[in-house]
């Protein structure tokens, strides 16, 4: 357990100003109101918080703990439940000091970066040397670091550059003992290009679909692959969001794409991605950006029927922007995309400015996702994952079932129970789906649904075989109960692993 | 496994699998048993040839159960690089007649296929249904898929290669504890067939959930389980397509149009060849690629474009018009003939599987290679040392053929050496296996990284990677307590110590 | 209001940690993507704005209780207001700043006093500016310059100086300048002279609201007593008290207030300025807080739900006083302007604010040593600002750091191109 003497020694290693045990600094990392299932937004508050500065920190603060038997968490940015304690008595080691990009290697198109460096800054500094990142749906002011080796990884870049988790090159690995892991290419000191190897590759114990959320030891250098980006080096953007301002370049195309039914829209998904065109794609739930957008809107319109009917028919739909390395690469996409919005009896809205501006620049940002926060506070995902299409469209339509009857009884906002945050990954390798749904956590009823929700949803997917687990990873040891059984006994397995890299759950996994 | 239970061993064998499908022929044994002098020969004690998953995890049960050593193989003809070949004593798991192609799926351009699924076959059915297997460079005829993506071969299409597992994607494994176990989107829930009928495809590669075993178990040389059948991504078959080939007499000419063309994922097919590798694919005997050699040009770079299901011709003529921009830029000029081979001939030779003897074997009927990866910009420095070697060695210059392979969309390269020598002459075949020793220490002493470390290579490169070497035991340890999968590979053995 | 008021808004804070960074649309490189001073020199969550909101709701919740470290992280705060901006793109729900000042508060009512805090509201209570100089003193900056005394006469526009106008010696020379120079564009000037009290606001925002409100009837009073029709200041604290702080607290001045930048901006629009010397100059423009996203006028309490609040009522710092200084600046022959990363509604604080210069001055010294390296950046070679709180820091800063860099206040560069020697 955390003793003077374990405080006093971490003291030593970061030095005073970076260590803490005051309760005001403390509880302001217990609050954690978002990526949880059970009502109320406090967490278990750390036993004191340390900052380190280095990989050399890292590793003797985990020293310690584990001397010690002390459970500690690491987190990057830090939002979310999955990122604080999952019990008491864990010290909350907060990376924030460890920020820099360490390399940027232009010609091999990777980047290696520390925890805390965001995306929007890496984002930034590729950009001046024409390179752009995958970043995850949660936005720019995530850890690419944490998207990589311990989180989830979709966002609206899945068709063109994939997932986080297969985005990983070398890995620099603080493991649950202290010890250093340096995976791949990087371990065998060839330089940080390649994360597999020698022989079997690592990263299948640092992650799988998701990471261990700090419940592995601490990550404190990543390389990710970088990819060309065809657009200004130093983009001129004026506003915050919604007043975003800016030129978007010749090479670039910004469409809304509207199906008329699921089985029109997924083949539409198809032959994208046959056809290997499309730099963003993104299904935005209708109802949940309307809120995002314009919550006073939606407000006015929940108890309007014929309302809400209209704006439903734009539910199979996704906002596709297309960038260009020449004309004739414009051309071809262009050209090919409506011919398969025609021959699958969609809608091709060309989008024109200002929206263009927007969703140009908030596409390639990620800025504008957050606002999803904007009515509600917070939003939960109980249903989702990545499969082939036809499997996503599916787990949509169940999911738009069981959102009505939480809608229907009040439990959460009205969004039109229109579905399913997602998009191609790796041009059609597979599409993702989340079953968002949006709640107020403030108030009582509602803190309580995602809980029964995230029950429904899970039910469900086993049920159905809605294929992976997915999101029901963040309903707790329970969701493993009930999943693990019928998919390959994988939490058998992952047991099995932490008990040999961690046997003492020092590195504190929050949803075990 | 003690002489004893040898028999024991076999007959329980033969009770799990019948009498006709486990082997003691002795010619067919010390096949088996083959180490080339850069492994020791092993020692087969029988060939098992199960049918199914069940057979195979009843053999994994009764490995533990009698202490066997399974030594796994899909493809019927040994591997010239020792992973297969047992360690002492084994008992080798042939899969090559669980070929069964389980399902091909146009829709979602994926197949289910079992271990002895062989190019060949594999590419038919795919051409059937308008699709293309992702292959390595002229692989064998009878090379089985699964071997080749279980071990992390390149495939030449680098746009295609978006993750050092493709194009593997859901594996299902007997691991050495006799469990089975589904990786990615073939977990669960649901059988496969309810799966399918949901909508699955097994296309997610990932997991399930926290932990990626698909990528444990690849790489692994069978050391942690047998697999048993897996999920592969296929490609379409292009509508339309055209080969160009690039040469220039340093490959610094060539070095910025391939990071640029890459980078802008221009071209399917995309690699490098030296003059000696080129005609060691076009021609079919020593006089003959002597003589195309001399007619080459040191480097060529072979690529292709192609179009698909929509304006097929539209899209090659604006990644044709683009690339001939790039290839302006540097100076270089685009061609669709080169000495000895249209853009047709060679169209056809990346295309299909290699018939009769192996191409890199042509020049003096057997061949060493060396091959690891390393970033494009660093090869010359790699060329440089192989050359040093070679002056050491007495081995001549001009008869090492080099293959450059840009994988994961040109961020990183295989870059591989060919050693022709005459397996029937003991001094050449000590000359260049003792080159190999020596120039592979020097190439990892240069930083060269031996992702997949065979045979003696094993032992160099685990040494520069103490931790990871710890970590992959304590795997070993998750999935195969008993030690009973081909034992003495990779770090899984008393020499590679941590 | 009370902080338990503001429940809802910190038990709203999804902890996305927006508010560390500049709006994500605007982070133009990794040096300079960073919005909140506190946090990014404190480094635990607390000191963020997101933190601060935790730990309030915490005490409210009756999880901690009011300490020297809620103290701590309460005021090592310059509440520029950046967090609050970057906050707001995402949220409609949550006002950040007036968590931080109802902590505040709580810390003063609860007698959790900062000393140097006290020292200064002493010094305001003695002698009426927050320096604790001789309140007999505070006019001695005009003199000579023949201005109207409103004590006694009348006149069309009142110039409130500020306490660090009035006082700082450094600083001297840029007031009177910009007096001279309204006065050669013919404005008929008063000041209240020894009489000018501080505006208050340093004291409402360390958590001193009474004090506020004493000043402010007291300014009210004068304002109307002068007959002025328009109050004019070059201090962006003061500005930002009068436009903001007074009619929220009630108090209605009665009359246009204007920074001294937006005075100057007519001016030079109406021809009564002409701009007609070059100055050639490579400049850069710092937007201090209390001008820009502090600076826009209080639109009235919204009663309700806060998500129902039409964009135009959410103070989102984007109606700050932002395209003046810049218009005259480019009006300014033979002067180049560029620009640094973080502007307008998000840019840098100069550390000054929010009771830091006077509790915490090494954060306050560390905040504007940030920002002339940002200023650097641009190869600008000298800072132009228009508040006088900003020109003490950077001066400070830039000695401190051996720079070389020129600072300005921007009636300095009017001043020069509109041919008006100095003194």
């Amino acid at each position: 357990m955390m003793t003077d003497d374990v405080y006093r020694e971490m003291e030593s290693v970061v030095g005073e100003e970076n260590i803490s045990r005051e309760p005001a600094i403390l509880d302001s990392y217990a609050f954690q109101p978002f990526h949880r299932a059970e009502p109320g937004s406090w967490i278990h508050r750390p036993a004191a918080v340390v900052l380190p500065g280095s990989t050399g920190e890292v590793q003797q603060i985990v020293k310690i703990c584990h001397r010690n038997k002390v459970s500690y968490k690491a987190h990057s940015t830090g939002w979310g439940a999955h990122s604080g304690p999952g019990k008491e008595g864990v010290i909350q080691i907060d990376l924030r000091r460890m920020d820099r990009i360490l390399e940027i290697d232009e010609e091999n198109m990777y980047v290696v970066v520390e925890p805390y460096a965001i995306c929007a800054q890496v984002q930034a500094e590729l950009m001046k040397r024409g390179l752009n990142l995958h970043i995850i749906g949660a936005g720019s002011s995530t850890s690419p670091l944490a998207a990589c080796t311990s989180h989830m990884g979709m966002g609206f870049t899945g068709v063109s550059m994939g997932y986080s988790g297969r985005s990983v090159l070398g890995v620099e690995w603080v493991l649950p003992d202290g010890e250093l892991l340096r995976l791949g290419s990087l371990g065998s000191g060839s330089g940080w290009f390649c994360g597999d190897g020698p022989g079997p590759s690592l990263r299948g114990i640092m992650r799988g679909w998701a990471g261990y959320d700090g419940g592995l030891g601490v990550f404190t250098g990543v390389a990710i692959k970088t990819f060309h980006w065809p657009g200004p080096r130093e983009p001129e953007v004026e506003g915050l969001l919604f007043d975003t301002k800016t030129e978007v370049p010749d090479n670039f195309k910004v469409f809304l794409c509207y199906f008329p039914d699921y089985e029109r829209w997924a083949d539409a998904y198809y032959r994208i991605g046959e056809a290997e065109i499309a730099y963003i794609m993104s299904k935005n739930p209708i109802g949940a950006m309307i809120w995002a957008f314009t919550p006073h809107l939606m407000r006015k319109i929940t108890d309007m029927p014929a309302i809400k009917t209209a704006l439903k028919a734009a539910q199979h739909g996704c906002h596709v922007m297309i960038a260009a390395n020449s004309p004739g690469d414009l051309d071809y996409q262009v050209k090919t995309l409506k011919r398969i919005i025609e021959e699958t009896e969609g809608v091709l809205i060309d989008v024109k400015p200002p929206f263009e501006s927007m969703l140009w620049w908030s596409g390639v940002r990620v800025s504008a996702v957050q606002a999803i926060f904007r009515p509600g506070g917070t939003f939960f995902v109980g249903l989702g994952g990545d499969e082939a299409v036809d499997n996503t469209m599916l787990q949509a339509k169940f999911g738009e079932k069981i959102k009505q009857d939480f809608i229907d009884r009040g439990l959460i906002y009205d969004d039109l129970a229109d579905v399913m945050w997602g998009g191609l990954y790796e041009q059609g390798l597979f599409n993702h789906q989340e079953e968002i749904m949006i709640f107020n956590a403030r108030d009582p009823r509602q803190a309580k649904a995602p809980e029964e929700f995230a029950k429904a949803c899970a039910r469900t997917a086993v049920e159905e075989h809605l294929g992976g687990i997915g999101f029901a990873l963040f309903g707790g040891e329970k969701m493993h109960d009930l999943f693990s059984p019928v998919t390959s006994d994988y939490y058998k397995w992952e047991k099995k692993i932490k008990e040999t890299w961690d046997p003492d759950d020092l590195s504190n996994q929050t949803f075990r | 496994m003690a002489s004893e239970s040898n028999a024991v061993g076999i007959q329980e064998l033969i009770g799990i699998v019948g009498k006709d499908r486990v082997s003691t022929d002795r010619e067919l044994l010390l096949k088996y048993g083959r180490g080339g002098g850069l492994v020791p020969d092993g020692e087969p004690v029988c060939v098992v040839y199960p049918r199914d998953s069940e057979d195979i995890q009843r053999i994994v049960k009764l490995a533990n159960a009698v202490g066997l050593n399974l030594v796994p193989r899909s493809s019927s003809i040994p591997g010239a690089l020792g992973g297969a070949v047992p360690s002492g004593e084994g008992v080798i798991v042939d899969l090559s007649e669980m070929r069964e192609i389980i399902r091909l799926d146009r829709r979602n351009k994926v197949a289910l296929i079992e271990p002895g699924v062989t190019f060949g076959q594999l590419q038919a059915a795919a051409a059937a249904e308008g699709l293309k297997v992702l292959m390595p460079l002229i692989p064998g005829a009878s090379g089985s898929v699964l071997a080749s993506y279980l071990e992390r071969e390149p495939i030449t299409i680098p746009k295609y290669h978006w993750d050092m597992t493709d194009p593997l994607l859901c594996i299902e494994v007997i691991f050495g504890t006799g469990d089975m176990f589904r990786t990615g989107g073939a977990a669960g829930p649901g059988t496969l067939e309810e799966q399918w009928a949901s909508g699955a495809a097994q296309k997610n590669p990932m997991g399930p959930a926290h932990t990626d075993f698909a990528k444990l178990v690849q790489g692994g040389q069978g050391t942690m389980g047998i697999v048993t059948w897996a999920s592969v991504k296929l490609e379409l078959l292009p509508r339309a397509r055209r080969l160009f080939f690039i040469q220039a007499e340093d490959l610094g000419e060539l070095q910025g149009f391939i990071y640029k063309a890459l980078r802008l994922r221009l071209g399917d097919e995309f690699l490098v060849l030296n003059n000696f590798s080129l005609a060691s694919i076009l021609r079919e005997n020593r006089e003959r690629i002597g003589a195309m050699t001399r007619k080459q040009s040191t480097w060529t770079l072979v690529f292709c474009v192609a179009g698909y299901e929509y304006f097929p011709q539209e899209r090659i003529a604006f990644q044709e018009n683009d690339i001939r921009e790039i290839t302006r830029a540097f100076g270089l000029e685009m061609k669709e003939e080169i000495p000895g081979a249209s853009a047709e001939t060679m169209m056809r030779l990346l295309d299909n599987t290699a018939g009769g003897t192996h191409w890199k074997s042509r020049y003096s009927g057997g061949c060493r290679d060396i091959f690891f990866l390393t970033t494009l910009d660093r090869v010359a420095a790699f060329i440089e040392v192989m050359n040093k070697s070679l002056v050491t060695a007495d081995y001549p210059m001009e008869e090492m053929g080099i293959y450059i392979q840009p994988i994961q969309h040109g961020r990183a390269c295989h870059l591989e050496f060919n050693l022709p020598y005459d397996p029937d002459d003991i001094n050449e075949t000590e000359k260049v296996n003792n080159l190999l020793l020596r120039a592979s220490e020097e190439l990892l002493e240069a930083g060269a990284f031996f992702s997949r470390p065979y045979g003696p290579w094993a032992r160099m490169a685990y040494a520069r990677c103490p931790d990871s070497v710890e970590a992959l035991k304590k795997v070993k340890g998750i999935v195969d307590p008993g030690g009973v999968m081909n034992r003495g590979k990779l770090c899984f053995t008393e020499e590679v110590r941590t | 209001m009370t902080l338990d008021d503001y429940r809802l808004d910190m038990m709203g804070c999804s902890r996305c940690s927006m508010c560390k960074w500049v709006p994500l649309n605007q982070v133009k490189s990794w040096r300079y993507a960073r919005s909140c001073p506190s946090i990014s020199k404190y480094n635990f969550h607390a000191y963020s704005g997101s933190g601060k909101m935790n730990v309030a709701l915490s005490l409210l919740d009756g999880r901690i209780e009011l300490d020297e470290t809620v103290a701590d992280i309460a005021y090592k705060c310059t509440l520029c207001g950046a967090c609050d901006v970057s906050c707001k793109v995402y949220r409609d729900d949550i006002e950040l700043c007036e968590v931080i000042e109802e902590l505040r508060e709580l810390c003063v009512t609860e007698g959790l006093l900062i000393p140097e805090h006290m020292i200064m509201i002493d010094s305001m209570k003695k002698e009426d500016n927050v320096f604790g100089e001789p309140k007999s003193e505070r006019g001695n900056w005009a003199e000579g310059l023949g201005l109207k005394d409103v004590n006694s006469e009348s006149a069309d526009v009142l110039f409130h100086a500020g306490c660090r106008f009035s006082y700082d010696e450094d600083l001297r020379g840029k007031v009177r300048g910009s007096v001279r120079l309204l006065l050669d564009a013919g404005a008929d000037i008063g000041i209240a002279g020894k009489e000018e009290s501080c505006c208050g606001g340093r004291a409402y925002e360390v958590g001193y609201r009474g004090e506020m409100d004493n000043y402010a009837d007291d300014v009210v009073a004068r304002v109307k007593a002068s007959g002025a029709t328009v109050l004019v200041t070059p201090c962006s604290d003061c500005y930002s008290t009068f436009k903001y702080f007074y009619p929220r607290a009630g108090h209605e001045l009665g009359v246009e207030v204007l920074h001294i930048t937006e005075y100057i901006d007519r001016l030079v629009k109406d021809r009564r300025i002409a701009l007609s010397h070059d100055v050639p100059l490579h400049v850069t423009y710092h937007d201090p807080c209390h001008l820009g996203r502090r600076g826009e006028p209080y639109l009235g309490k919204w009663e309700g739900d806060k998500l129902l609040r039409p964009l135009s009522r959410k103070r989102a710092g984007r109606n700050g006083i932002f395209d003046q200084p810049r218009d005259i600046l480019k009006a300014i022959p033979g002067l180049k302007l560029s620009e640094m990363e973080r502007v307008r509604e998000y840019s840098w604080c100069c550390g000054a604010g929010g009771g830091v210069l006077e509790a915490h001055p090494d954060l306050a010294l560390w905040s504007a040593t940030e920002r002339i390296r940002e200023a650097g950046a641009t190869g600008a070679e000298a800072i132009v600002t228009a508040c006088p709180w900003c020109e003490r820091s950077f001066i400070d800063a830039i000695s401190e750091m051996g720079e070389e860099m020129a600072v300005y206040d921007l009636t300095e560069l009017v001043t020069m191109s509109a041919g008006i020697g100095g003194e």
